[in-house]
């Protein structure tokens, strides 16, 4: 659905991070864990994980290196403790409007 | 493999840095390989990679627009106007056109103040070329040596300098500060 597509994007930056919580991952990997865990439903050009991984890396919430696996040089990125702090505090901020959302979408019978 | 993943590969490279590039055609090609490795035909595997991966345009056109000295420049730009408020202000009120500067001076700092401006909106302004970003990175040192440069010029020659000169040398000593901090991180790889 597209509306799904708009809203995961707005979201994209949390996502990325979340996915690489349990320990570092390249860029495929990242992909193959949004697009588990949203069902399929991550449908952004794949293509452009990577500029938002650099970016991130930028804004120092990743660390990135290059490793060699499979005779393919590849770019494996990691939370810093930045990254940590903001994917908590993104994780509560979500909660929070889920919550309120919940609350008027679904008031108690 | 196919022509059609070959283009695209060349053209990364020809659009991005190596390292931008090589990183994302890592990625088209394990996707184009995972589709390969399901049953796909050469053909189309490589036309469901691409589907999947995004059209060139999109996926060089999103470097681009997060490059760092794309953001880097947009920064400086953003806070230029405080600044150059902030010194013509000072400037006007010591009456600097008394101060014994060389005109030639006066005219060589403002011709390298516009050139830096002008390569800093090329760099902000930039939405396909990914090399135009780069031109932040000629550019933020410059502006960086006419700050430490005006700063200078204070410290060593206004006899007593005025409040509103003392609030345009702490602004220039923030850019100064700022812009330190972003250059490492232009080139970083």
């Amino acid at each position: 659905m597209r509306a799904d597509a708009q809203v995961l994007k707005g979201h994209l930056d949390t996502l990325l991070l979340a996915s690489l919580e349990n320990g570092p991952r390249h860029g495929y990997a990242v992909k193959e864990a949004l697009r588990a865990g949203s069902d399929a439903r991550f449908d952004l050009p794949t293509g452009t994980i990577y500029p938002a991984l650099r970016r991130l890396e930028a804004a120092g919430l990743l660390k990135g290196t290059w490793a060699e696996a499979g005779g393919r040089r590849r770019r494996t990125y990691e939370l810093t403790p930045a990254g940590r702090r903001r994917l908590a505090s993104d994780r509560i901020a979500w909660r929070d409007f889920a919550s309120a959302v919940s609350a008027i979408l679904e008031p108690a019978p | 493999m196919s022509a059609l993943i070959d283009d695209y590969l060349a053209g990364l490279h020809r659009r991005l840095p190596a390292a931008l590039a090589e990183e994302a055609a890592a990625g088209l090609l394990e996707t184009y390989e995972h589709h390969l490795a399901s049953g796909a035909g050469d053909q189309e595997a490589a036309h469901a990679a691409l589907a999947e991966f995004g059209d060139l345009a999109i996926v060089a056109g999103e470097f681009t627009r997060q490059a760092p000295g794309r953001r880097a420049a947009r920064l400086l730009l953003a806070t230029g106007p405080v600044s150059g408020a902030c010194w013509a202000a000072a400037l006007i009120l010591s009456r600097a056109w008394t101060w014994p500067v060389p005109a030639t001076a006066r005219l060589g700092f403002g011709a390298v103040l516009l050139l830096a401006v002008l390569a800093l909106l090329a760099a902000a302004t930039s939405r396909h070329n990914y090399q135009r970003t780069r031109l932040a990175m000629l550019a933020s040192p410059v502006i960086l040596t006419l700050d430490v440069t005006a700063v200078a010029a204070v410290v060593l020659a206004a006899p007593a300098p005025t409040l509103a000169l003392r609030i345009a040398v702490a602004v220039s000593l923030g850019r100064i500060a700022f812009t330190a901090w972003t250059l490492p991180r232009l080139t970083a790889r």
